[in-house]
């Protein structure tokens, strides 16, 4: 995911900011790293480029 | 789901059943074990004798896209791998989309949708395309890659909670994947919340023009299929009065009957639904 589409990124679950952090990236892209909610403190991975951002109920019958 | 829910209703599918049928079904076909694919060309048949929301067709050679209302040129300008097939319509093309304009898609599939609308809205525009499938997700950006697409972005996500801040979009299209959902007016409350005053909903889906007979309604492969879970014109309306849209329109194309007549073999799944076009607003000064 692109950093810069940060801005109308929220968290799920309630609507609140999300906070990045990166692990791995490529200029813009985030390639790895988590979004964490601020509000919630609910963590959501970025794999491969791809925020997951399922309610974390789903995420677990994967 | 709980003992209530059951209790009330035996022959309908709980929620957390019909979501599973659903990413079950969308992980085959994008893992391409159930596919329209052209990429993972498969013996079997694409819709089985589960159908609906697919064309039989193997390969998109054989697939007429132009009877859901795609061009020749729309099929032409997306690298192959993305159109799976599985819409019930051409939501770009209700959405009349300018340039730079922020399009969030909901059940963005493998992305074929989305790259038509990165095309419109431009360099200056970005697409969001989510789906809880999470071979889908991955499929789809593979075909970013494939289409050299840099305003296109995928997210796995729930439609029932949306990943996106309020009032950050200005059209919100869909393609015959509400219907999926277990909870709809959610979905049609959350597509208001992320749009912009003024913003547009263009969304493609099946709706119900008979009852569907209880046996199907508690089948999940029928609920995955985009039959069992559709909703009637009026149903749809009242969600989205209730939301909050204005100008709401829907539009069943009597001529799609032909194309859903092909998503099963043994049942004639046009006694049931049509495709149609739905859309709305959210009002100026929301």
């Amino acid at each position: 995911m692109k950093e810069s589409l940060m801005d109308i990124l929220c968290d799920p679950l309630d609507k609140s900011d999300l906070e990045l952090e990166v692990t791995d990236r490529d200029g813009d892209e985030i390639i790895t790293g988590r979004l964490v909610g601020t509000v919630t403190g609910e963590e959501y991975p970025i794999e491969d480029g791809i925020p997951n951002l399922l309610p974390p109920d789903m995420r677990d019958d994967e | 789901m709980n003992d209530s829910t059951e209790t009330a209703d035996e022959s309908d599918l709980t929620a957390a059943e019909q979501r599973r049928a659903v990413r079950e079904r969308y992980a085959r076909i994008a893992t391409g074990s159930e596919s329209a694919s052209p990429d993972e060309e498969s013996a079997g048949d694409c819709c089985g004798d589960d159908g609906g929301c697919c064309d039989p067709g193997v390969d998109s050679e054989s697939r007429d896209s132009t009877a859901l209302g795609y061009t020749d040129e729309d099929v032409a300008a997306v690298a192959s791998g993305a159109d799976l097939g599985l819409g019930c319509g051409n939501p770009n093309a209700l959405a009349s989309l300018d340039e730079g304009e922020t399009v969030l898609d909901l059940g963005s599939g493998a992305g074929f949708d989305c790259f038509l609308a990165a095309r419109e809205v431009g360099e200056t525009g970005r697409v969001v395309g989510v789906d809880m499938t999470p071979e889908m997700v991955e499929k789809a950006r593979d075909n970013v890659r494939k289409n050299d697409a840099t305003n296109v972005e995928f997210r796995l996500g729930e439609i029932e909670h949306l990943p996106a801040a309020d009032e950050t979009v200005d059209v919100v299209i869909s393609n015959c994947v509400v219907n999926l959902s277990p909870d709809k007016p959610q979905v049609f409350r959350d597509a208001y919340r992320v749009l912009r005053p003024g913003g547009r909903l263009a969304i493609s889906d099946v709706v119900l023009t008979a009852p569907v007979p209880v046996e199907m309604r508690a089948d999940p492969d029928s609920v995955a299929s985009c039959v069992a879970g559709a909703s009637s014109v009026d149903e749809l309306r009242a969600m989205l009065d209730e939301a909050g849209f204005v100008d709401v329109a829907i539009d069943p194309k009597e001529e799609s009957a032909e194309f859903v007549r092909e998503w099963d073999d043994s049942l004639d799944l046009s006694e049931y639904v049509v495709s149609a076009a739905i859309t709305g607003r959210k009002p100026d000064s929301a």
